[in-house]
């Protein structure tokens, strides 16, 4: 009912990828992995989790960074950017190049949190917690991100729209860990934004999200490829690939945009809650999306 | 002395007392405090509404280790307490029933926190739940469930007035219009949770320090209901993290402390989170009114009748004041010369109300200032204008019997428009942009009791410096600093020299407490008597060696001179020594003041002259309305305010715009929501949505300096008058905005999105059913 002080637990503080999925191998689905712990201390604080072990990743340095990748290498052929899972928002935040040629995401962190919330919490948490409402997951949908998951057994590489499965739900099993994210590489003709309604300016929830990512041809008339991505308004972060269609190959007029937002609002299905009803996020959904792809018209003829 | 001295100290934006150790997180407030031995406390909760007690099993609690007391309702004697003799309704913890979620039902000390969370767990109670009693409607019902076991009807309190020959009033008007206003549950919504340490001395004498607005009001509650004489308990202010009247009377944690203190032999502190603050303690009433406002062609109000019903929670509290100031404040700051007015608070499931700053006339004045807006309109007069022509001036007053002295409301609403650019903006209109006024006034605290009043020393220390205690509790407010301000002012000497002491009810508390706008008035005029007090003192001293009367000295620029010969005299340290060396008299200058030729207002009907010193605000909000999203954006807001003199600009520059601020969430965001059972459902900060730093304009204040008779210095109070035209402002500007008049608060993008749609509904089908048109519709 109340907030209540932290259960106890054993805090295990691993310096390695390989030692973390050990140790969480030997405590057999009673660990949880913390990163920043915005959500899962919250979450043992009100008793909805009570895990007897917390296995720390904040020791493992190498994911804590980004890099861009250079062109060229093998498997890194197409570029882009790859993500630690332990960056912090702050540090996403302070990111040129996020800021630069990732504005989606850059968009997102932007308007995430407090300050000092931002600097504790980090990408990977915010989608392993998998919140419908996490603010990263639309942008790097949009983007069509990837992302890297580890066991025991060794890695893969799996598609970001196949990691969510429900509210607070992943595909992620209780031994993996989620190492890095990669984005690709958008080229001067993409781009992006990201829009968050919120009730107030800072400091909330979205009530609902849009991400919208175009690639246009040469002329930067014809959209070739589009992305959205819609928070807060699903079980899951989803993408509405019938509002895609709507855009992809065609001369980007007034009236597409203007349908593709109405698709976008009528493929959302949203429930109604204490922060707002079911009809309001669907008609915020097609308000957004219009100006989503305006915005990121606007950005990338500019 | 002549009244136009050159001010030295009052008037200048000088540093807070509390600036410093608070910025750099030194200062200690409840929850910093420790006790040697100490133990900490913790509350179990109702998870019901309404629910009878059966029993409550603390035996597994009291066995387990570490715990060293347990206590229920049942500890306590039994007697209730409250505001009024005839109010008395409330228990330090409950016995036979709990009346809102999260209610504190047991208590208990244990060597640390999460012993004592631990102990919770082992508590077992036994409910019966009982029907639950939501709003006013509910309370209402033939066959409402009572929710107060002491009172035999959901009516906790009546207001009603008749003042001024309404019907007539009404018959001569060119012009009738009534409508109905609602407002939502808020919290107070003040920093620091509420939080205490209680201790008890050898002689079973108890020293509570806690987090309070009022300690003299929680002091004597607390005495009632624990049966002690008031010389068995000492109370002590700490550091208050803001309180906005939330935090008057005492709660379940003040007394479960002094109990478990008690009980157990060693200090207790509780601590509470912030999620059982928004959940289970104060919030303001909810609130159901109609208006009927009669006017002339010309502008001049005539008559006005209005009801209203505030469902305030289980308890009265402070209650049956806000009911009457709703009707109170409804006579003022325009002049209207018959009133009518009915008001009703019943009790209700939800949590306990008491109010907020500004009080019930932050609710009065939404609907006062927002019928207005709606009847100029219809008669053809510029909302600046109708505004002016009802303003209330000098020497005014009111049908109910208050008087205003000194009015610079004209001033203020002329200034403010200039400042905003009323006439500028009505040409070039921008789509979905608009400004909304709104006036108020506030009294600079009222006279609610036979023992309302202020006391203060000064305390002369033996190198001049001297030490200022009063009752009055610096809240964030700034009342230790104006009072500071004060006595150097009047006693001539450098405001560096003047240090505060702590509230204290062993030194000097006799004060009613921080509201309505009265600290610096009432606290001040006491600083002032309590400065010329310790003068008066200090002169016979030394007048015999400056070979004058006493009467014919002068304090100022720290020196002590005769006043028709200013060569004769000694500076003021030298005189102070002249008192402790010479004459071995350690020297306090005793001051108190109290309103006594004013009125004793009976709440129920209202007649009298409630208070001194009416200070007034005229506000104008600049906003933009998004069309789409039905999102408002606060752009600037000006304040043209008449608080008398300054004693320091920058804190009331401060004061007017933080209480301004406060009310943009009541207005836009704000609501404790409940479920159909009476649970709270946003008792988070995450879900209750308090305005930040980015969601309020940008403010201006035009000062408007006037002198009032009574007030110290001609200072009025002030810090309440923004709060109270901040609501009506903003919806007058969504009006303006964009056509959307919404009259039941929170004005939610919702609410506006759907008149939106609904008009857009009605153009499509050929007719023009928005029949009386916002500006933009003219574009």
């Amino acid at each position: 009912m109340f907030i209540r002080r932290l259960p106890k637990f054993e805090y295990h503080t691993p310096s390695t990828v390989r030692e973390a999925i050990a140790i969480a191998g030997k405590h057999n689905g009673d660990a949880k992995f913390i990163a920043g712990g915005t959500d899962l201390l919250l979450a043992m604080k009100k008793r909805e989790i009570m895990p007897a072990h917390l296995v720390s990743l904040n020791g493992i340095g190498e994911l804590r960074y980004l890099t861009v990748l250079a062109n060229g290498k093998p498997s890194e052929e197409a570029g882009g950017l790859k993500i630690g899972a332990l960056t912090t928002l702050a540090q996403l935040l302070a990111s040129d190049a996020v800021k630069k040629d990732y504005a989606p995401l850059w968009d997102a962190v932007d308007v995430m949190a407090s300050a000092q919330i931002r600097s504790l919490a980090t990408i990977g948490g915010n989608l392993c917690s998998a919140v419908p409402s996490a603010d990263t997951a639309p942008p790097l949908l949009a983007m069509d991100a990837s992302i890297e998951i580890v066991n025991h057994s060794g890695k893969r590489t799996i598609p970001l729209n196949e990691f969510f499965n429900g509210p607070r739900q992943t595909t992620l099993g209780h031994k993996e860990i989620l190492t890095h994210i990669l984005i690709p590489k958008m080229d001067s003709s993409s781009g992006g934004c990201y829009l968050k309604l919120m009730r107030r300016n800072a400091m909330d929830l979205a009530l609902v999200a849009v991400a919208v990512c175009l690639k246009l041809d040469e002329t930067k008339k014809v959209c070739k490829e589009a992305r959205i991505a819609l928070g807060a308004v699903a079980p899951t972060p989803i993408r509405v690939p019938e509002a895609e269609a709507m855009l992809a190959g065609k001369k980007i007029d007034e009236m597409q945009i203007t349908e593709a937002a109405k698709i976008a609002g009528m493929q959302c299905h949203p429930i109604s809650d204490i922060r707002a009803t079911l009809e309001y996020r669907c008609s915020m959904v097609e308000v957004l999306t219009k100006r989503a792809i305006e915005r990121t018209l606007q950005r990338i003829q500019a | 002395m002549s009244m136009k001295k050159e001010l030295k100290v009052v008037g200048k934006s000088v540093e807070r007392t509390d600036a410093r150790p608070k910025v750099t997180g030194k200062a200690r407030y409840a929850a910093d405090l420790v006790a040697p031995g100490m133990l900490y406390g913790k509350l179990l909760r109702s998870p019901f509404a309404h629910a009878k007690i059966v029993s409550i099993d603390t035996s597994k609690a009291k066995a387990l280790p570490g715990v060293l007391g347990v206590i229920t309702g049942r500890d306590f004697p039994g007697v209730p307490f409250g505001t009024r003799p005839d109010t008395r309704d409330t228990l330090p913890m409950p016995i036979t029933k709990v009346h809102h979620f999260g209610e504190g039902v047991a208590a208990v000390a244990a060597v640390d926190e999460d012993t004592a969370e631990e102990a919770l767990d082992l508590i077992k109670v036994e409910y019966e739940e009982l029907p639950v009693v939501l709003t006013a409607e509910d309370a209402l019902k033939p066959d409402a469930p009572l929710v107060n076991e002491f009172m035999k009807s959901n009516i906790c309190y009546t207001s009603d007035f008749l003042f001024g020959d309404v019907e007539k009033g009404f018959k001569e008007a060119d012009y009738v219009r009534e409508e109905t206003f609602s407002s939502q549950r808020v919290t107070v919504g003040f920093v620091e949770p509420h939080a205490c340490l209680a201790e008890v001395d050898n002689s079973g004498r108890i020293l509570l320090q806690g987090s309070k607005q009022s300690p003299y009001i929680t002091w004597r509650h607390m005495c009632r209901a624990l049966d002690i004489p008031l010389s068995d308990m000492r109370i002590v202010n700490p550091f208050v993290g803001g309180a906005f009247s939330g935090k008057h009377d005492p709660m379940d944690v003040d007394f479960a402390a002094v109990k478990l203190a008690q009980v157990t032999g060693r200090p207790v502190k509780i601590v509470l989170n912030y999620d059982e603050v928004l959940a289970a303690y104060r919030q303001r009433n909810a609130m159901n009114a109609t208006i009927r406002l009669g006017l002339k062609k010309d502008g001049r109000i005539s008559a006005l009748y209005a009801e209203n019903i505030l469902e305030g929670g289980p308890i009265s509290g402070i209650g049956p004041f806000n009911i009457y100031y709703f009707g109170a404040f409804l006579n003022i700051p325009y002049k209207i010369p018959a009133i009518e007015y009915h008001g009703k608070l019943v009790y209700g499931n939800r949590a306990p109300c008491g109010t907020v700053r500004g009080q019930e006339i932050v609710l009065a004045q939404f609907c006062l200032d927002s019928i207005l807006h709606m009847a100029g309109e219809d008669l053809g007069i510029d909302p600046v204008d109708i505004r002016r022509i009802n303003a209330v001036t000098d020497n005014w007053t009111c049908a109910n019997g208050i008087k205003c002295d000194v009015s610079g409301l004209p001033e203020c609403i002329d200034k403010m428009a200039a400042k905003i650019g009323w006439k500028e903006s009505r040409v070039n209109k921008s789509v979905g942009r608009g400004i909304g006024f709104s006036c108020a006034s506030h009294p600079s605290g009222p006279r609610l009791g036979g023992h309302f009043g202020s006391a203060v020393v000064i305390k002369l220390m033996e190198e001049g410096k001297v030490i200022v205690t009063h009752g009055g509790t610096e809240i964030g407010q700034g009342a230790n600093t104006v009072f500071c301000q004060m006595a150097a002012e009047e006693l001539g000497i450098p405001y560096e020299d003047v240090m505060q002491g702590a509230s204290d009810s062993d030194t000097t508390i006799f004060d009613s407490g921080m509201f309505g706008d009265r600290c610096t008035y009432w606290d001040g005029n006491a600083t002032i008597a309590a400065a010329r007090d310790l003068k008066k003192q200090l002169a016979e001293i030394i007048a015999p060696e400056l070979k004058a009367m006493p009467e014919e000295i002068e304090f100022a620029d720290y020196r002590v001179f005769v006043r028709d010969n200013p060569e004769r005299g000694m500076d003021f340290q030298r005189a102070v020594r002249r008192a402790y060396y010479e004459k071995g008299a350690p020297l306090y200058g005793r001051g108190y003041w109290a309103a006594t030729d004013i009125d004793l207002v009976d709440w129920k009907t209202g007649k009298g002259n409630l208070a001194h010193g009416l200070d007034f605000i005229a506000t104008g909000i600049e906003l933009e309305v998004d069309r789409q999203t039905g999102k408002v954006s606060l752009l600037r807001c000006v304040h043209g305010d008449d608080a008398g003199q300054p004693i320091n600009p920058a804190m009331l520059e401060g004061q007017v715009n933080g209480g301004s601020a406060h009310m943009t969430g009541h207005c836009l965001w704000e609501e404790s929501l409940y479920d159909e059972k009476g649970r709270a459902l946003n008792y988070t900060w995450r879900d209750y949505k308090q305005p930040t730093a980015v969601d309020v304009p940008e403010y201006f204040v035009e000062h408007v300096h006037t002198y009032d008779p009574y007030g110290p210095f001609g200072a009025k109070g002030a810090g309440e008058a923004s709060s109270c035209s901040t609501l009506a402002a903003i919806a007058n500007g969504i009006y303006d905005a964009v056509g959307v008049r919404i009259k039941d608060l929170p004005i939610t993008p919702e609410k506006i999105l759907a008149t939106l749609n609904e008009r857009k509904r009605d153009e499509q089908g050929g007719s023009t059913g928005f029949a009386s048109g916002g500006a933009d519709e003219a574009q």
